[in-house]
C-alpha cells in the first residue's frame, strides 16, 4: 500500500509535472502561432451584445476595446501589416464599442489616430466622430478632430472652419482654438496642418505606444514642413520648381534634406505639397510582408 | 410584531455571516478591484470610466453572487431541511417570518455592499490619484447613487428569491426561477426597444405577437435595466431627480407586492 502510493507520487513528480510543464510552454508556443496566422476576429453586432453584457455593457465596451487595441498592437509590434479585413474588423469593432457605451472616449481617439493616417477611411472616421459628438456634448475634442480631417484629408477648408467653430463655442475649450482655425484654413492641406495636430494630440496622450508612433509621424511631418519652407523661397526667387528635391540643398536653400524617419524618399505632390513615398508608414515592413 | 420580525432578520442575517461561501465572495470582489488597478493604465484617456465600470461591476457581480448562492439556501433550507416546523412552532404567523427572512436577507446584502464600498471607494480614489488628470467627468455623488441603485436591485432580487422560495419545494428550483427572472429582467428593456426601433424602421424581424407577449412579460417582471446607473457613473453624467424618485418607487412597490403575494401563498401552504 506504502509502496503503491510512493510509486504514484513518484510518476506524478517525475513523469506528469515534467511533460505539463514542457506541453504548457509548447502549447503558449503554438499559440503565438495560431493568433499570427488566425484570420481576422469577429464582433459581435452591438444589438446582440448589448443583450448578452446583461447589464454590464459598460465593462463589455472596456473588454472589447482593449481587444481591438490589443488587435492592431499584436500586428504593429510583429510588423505584420493590415488586410483591408483586418481594418474593417478594427473599424467595425470601435462602431461596437461605442454602440456599448456611446460616451466612452478612448475608441473615438483610437479611430482618429489610425482610420485616418493608417488607412484613409476619413469618412468612417467621421462617422464615428459625429456619433459621439450626439452623446459627448460637451467635449471640443471630436468637432476639432472632425475638423481637422477636413482641412487636412479631404482638403474642405470651409465645413473644417464651420467644426472648429464648433468645438471653439463649447464652454471648456482651449482659447487657441479660435486661431487655430484661422491658421489651418491659411495652411489649408500643407504639412504645417499636421504639424500643429499632432503636436496637440501627443500632448494629451498617456498611452506610451500610442506617443511613440505619433513623435515618429510628427517628426516626419516637420521635415516635410522644413522643405515646404524652402521649396517655398525658392519658387519665390527662381519662380519654378527645382528639378529635383537635392536641388534645395545644393542651392542653399536648406542645410541638408532632412531625412524621414520612416525611410521613404521626399517627393513634391502636383498640389504643391511635399510628401514621402513611405506614406509615413514603416517601409520596411511593407517589404517583409509582401 | 415588529420585534418579532427583526428578531428573525437578525437570526437570518448572522447565519448568513457565518456561511463560508460569504469569504469566496468577499475575495472574488476584492481581486476584481486589484485588477482594476492593474488594467486601468491599458487605457489611453477615459481611466476613470473604466474604473468606475469595473467597480460597480465588482459590487454588482458580487451581490447576484451573494443572493443566489446565499441567499437562496439561508431562505430554502428551512424548508428544504424541515426545519420550517420547528420556526413555526413558535408564536410567529407566516406573514412575519416571509417579511422577516427577507429583511434578514437584505440586511445580509447591505452589510456586505457597505463594507465592499468601503474598499471600492478606495480603489477608485487610489486610480484617481495616480491619473488625476484621466478622471474628468467623475463624480462622487453619481457614484454612490449608482452603488445605491445596485443595492436596490439586490433587494429587487431578495424579494423574488423569498417569492419562489414560497411557492416551491426545493431550493434548486427556486434558484432556476430566480435566475431566469434576473436574465430575462436585465435583457427585456434591451429587446424591446430593439424589435420596437426595428418596427419602426419597416425591418420585421420578429412577429408582432412575439412584441405582445414580451410586453405582457414586462408588466410581470422587474426591468432590472432601469436600475442601472453604471453608464451615468462612468461619465459623471447628471441625474435627473424625478427619474431617480419614480425609479426607487418602482423598486419598492414590486418588493411590496411580491412579499404579499409570497404571504398569501406561504399561509396557504402545508409542510409534511
Amino acid at each position: 500500500m506504502c509502496w503503491r502510493r510512493v510509486g504514484i507520487n513518484c510518476l506524478m513528480l517525475l513523469v506528469v509535472l515534467p511533460l505539463y510543464l514542457m506541453l504548457q510552454g509548447t502549447s503558449w508556443e503554438q499559440r503565438v502561432e495560431v493568433r499570427r496566422t488566425s484570420p481576422t476576429g469577429y464582433t459581435l453586432p452591438a444589438a446582440f451584445s448589448r443583450v448578452l453584457a446583461m447589464g454590464y455593457q459598460g465593462l463589455l465596451s472596456d473588454y472589447e476595446f482593449l481587444r481591438a487595441m490589443t488587435f492592431y498592437g499584436d500586428r504593429s509590434v510583429k510588423q505584420q501589416q493590415m488586410s483591408t479585413e483586418d481594418w474593417d474588423f478594427f473599424a467595425y469593432s470601435l462602431d461596437v464599442v461605442t454602440d456599448l457605451d456611446p460616451y466612452f472616449l478612448d475608441p473615438y481617439v483610437l479611430g482618429e489616430g489610425l482610420l485616418t493616417w493608417d488607412t484613409q477611411r476619413y469618412e468612417a472616421a467621421n462617422t464615428l466622430l459625429r456619433k459621439g459628438m450626439q452623446y459627448r456634448t460637451w467635449d471640443w475634442q471630436l468637432p476639432y478632430y472632425i475638423g481637422f480631417n477636413h482641412f487636412y484629408f479631404l482638403r474642405d477648408s470651409a465645413t473644417g472652419s464651420d467644426y472648429m467653430m464648433q468645438a471653439a463655442e463649447i464652454p471648456g475649450s482651449p482659447g487657441f482654438l479660435k486661431t487655430l482655425a484661422a491658421r489651418l484654413a491659411y495652411y489649408g492641406g500643407k504639412s504645417q496642418t499636421g504639424v500643429l495636430f499632432l503636436q496637440q494630440m501627443l500632448a494629451e496622450t498617456n498611452s506610451e505606444a500610442l506617443r511613440q508612433r505619433m513623435g515618429k509621424r510628427l517628426l516626419a511631418l516637420q521635415g516635410a514642413v522644413q522643405i515646404e519652407d524652402a521649396l517655398q523661397q525658392y519658387r519665390n526667387a527662381e519662380g519654378a520648381d527645382p528639378q529635383a528635391l537635392s536641388e534645395l540643398a545644393r542651392s542653399g536653400y536648406l542645410e541638408e534634406l532632412p531625412q524621414d524617419p520612416y525611410g521613404g524618399q521626399w517627393v513634391i505632390l502636383q498640389n504643391g505639397r511635399v510628401y514621402s513615398t513611405s506614406k509615413f508608414v514603416d517601409v520596411k515592413s511593407e517589404n517583409q510582408v509582401n | 410584531m415588529l420585534q418579532r420580525v427583526w428578531a428573525l432578520a437578525m437570526v437570518t442575517c448572522k447565519e448568513g455571516i457565518r456561511d463560508r461561501s460569504l469569504y469566496g465572495v468577499l475575495l472574488f470582489a476584492l481581486f476584481v478591484l486589484g485588477l482594476n488597478v492593474a488594467v486601468a493604465g491599458f487605457f489611453m484617456r477615459d481611466l476613470g470610466k473604466v474604473t468606475v465600470d469595473m467597480n460597480l461591476a465588482a459590487l454588482s457581480f458580487a451581490g447576484l453572487l451573494l443572493v443566489f448562492f446565499i441567499g437562496i439556501n439561508l431562505m430554502a433550507k428551512d424548508i428544504d431541511k424541515k426545519t420550517i416546523q420547528l420556526v413555526l412552532s413558535k408564536p410567529f404567523s407566516r406573514g412575519e417570518y416571509i417579511f422577516g427572512k427577507y429583511f434578514g436577507l437584505v440586511l445580509l446584502v447591505l452589510s456586505t455592499m457597505a463594507l465592499l464600498l468601503v474598499f471600492s471607494s478606495a480603489t477608485v480614489a487610489g486610480v484617481h490619484s495616480m491619473y488625476p488628470a484621466y478622471f474628468e467627468g467623475f463624480s462622487w455623488s453619481v457614484f454612490f447613487w449608482a452603488v445605491a441603485f445596485i443595492a436596490l436591485q439586490l433587494a429587487l432580487l431578495c424579494a423574488i428569491v423569498v417569492f419562489f422560495s414560497a411557492i416551491t419545494t426545493s431550493s434548486f428550483i427556486t434558484l432556476i426561477f430566480s435566475m431566469a427572472t434576473y436574465l430575462v429582467g436585465v435583457t427585456l428593456e434591451e429587446v424591446l426597444f430593439y424589435l420596437k426601433s426595428q418596427a419602426a424602421a419597416g425591418e420585421v424581424v420578429a412577429s408582432e405577437s412575439l412584441r405582445s407577449v414580451l410586453e405582457v412579460v414586462a408588466w410581470l417582471v422587474p426591468n432590472f435595466a432601469a436600475f442601472d446607473l453604471k453608464t451615468e457613473a462612468a461619465h459623471g453624467l447628471a441625474l435627473e431627480p424625478l427619474r431617480l424618485l419614480t425609479t426607487a418607487g418602482y423598486g419598492f412597490s414590486y418588493i411590496l407586492l411580491l412579499l404579499w403575494l409570497a404571504t398569501l401563498i406561504f399561509r396557504r401552504r402545508e409542510f409534511n
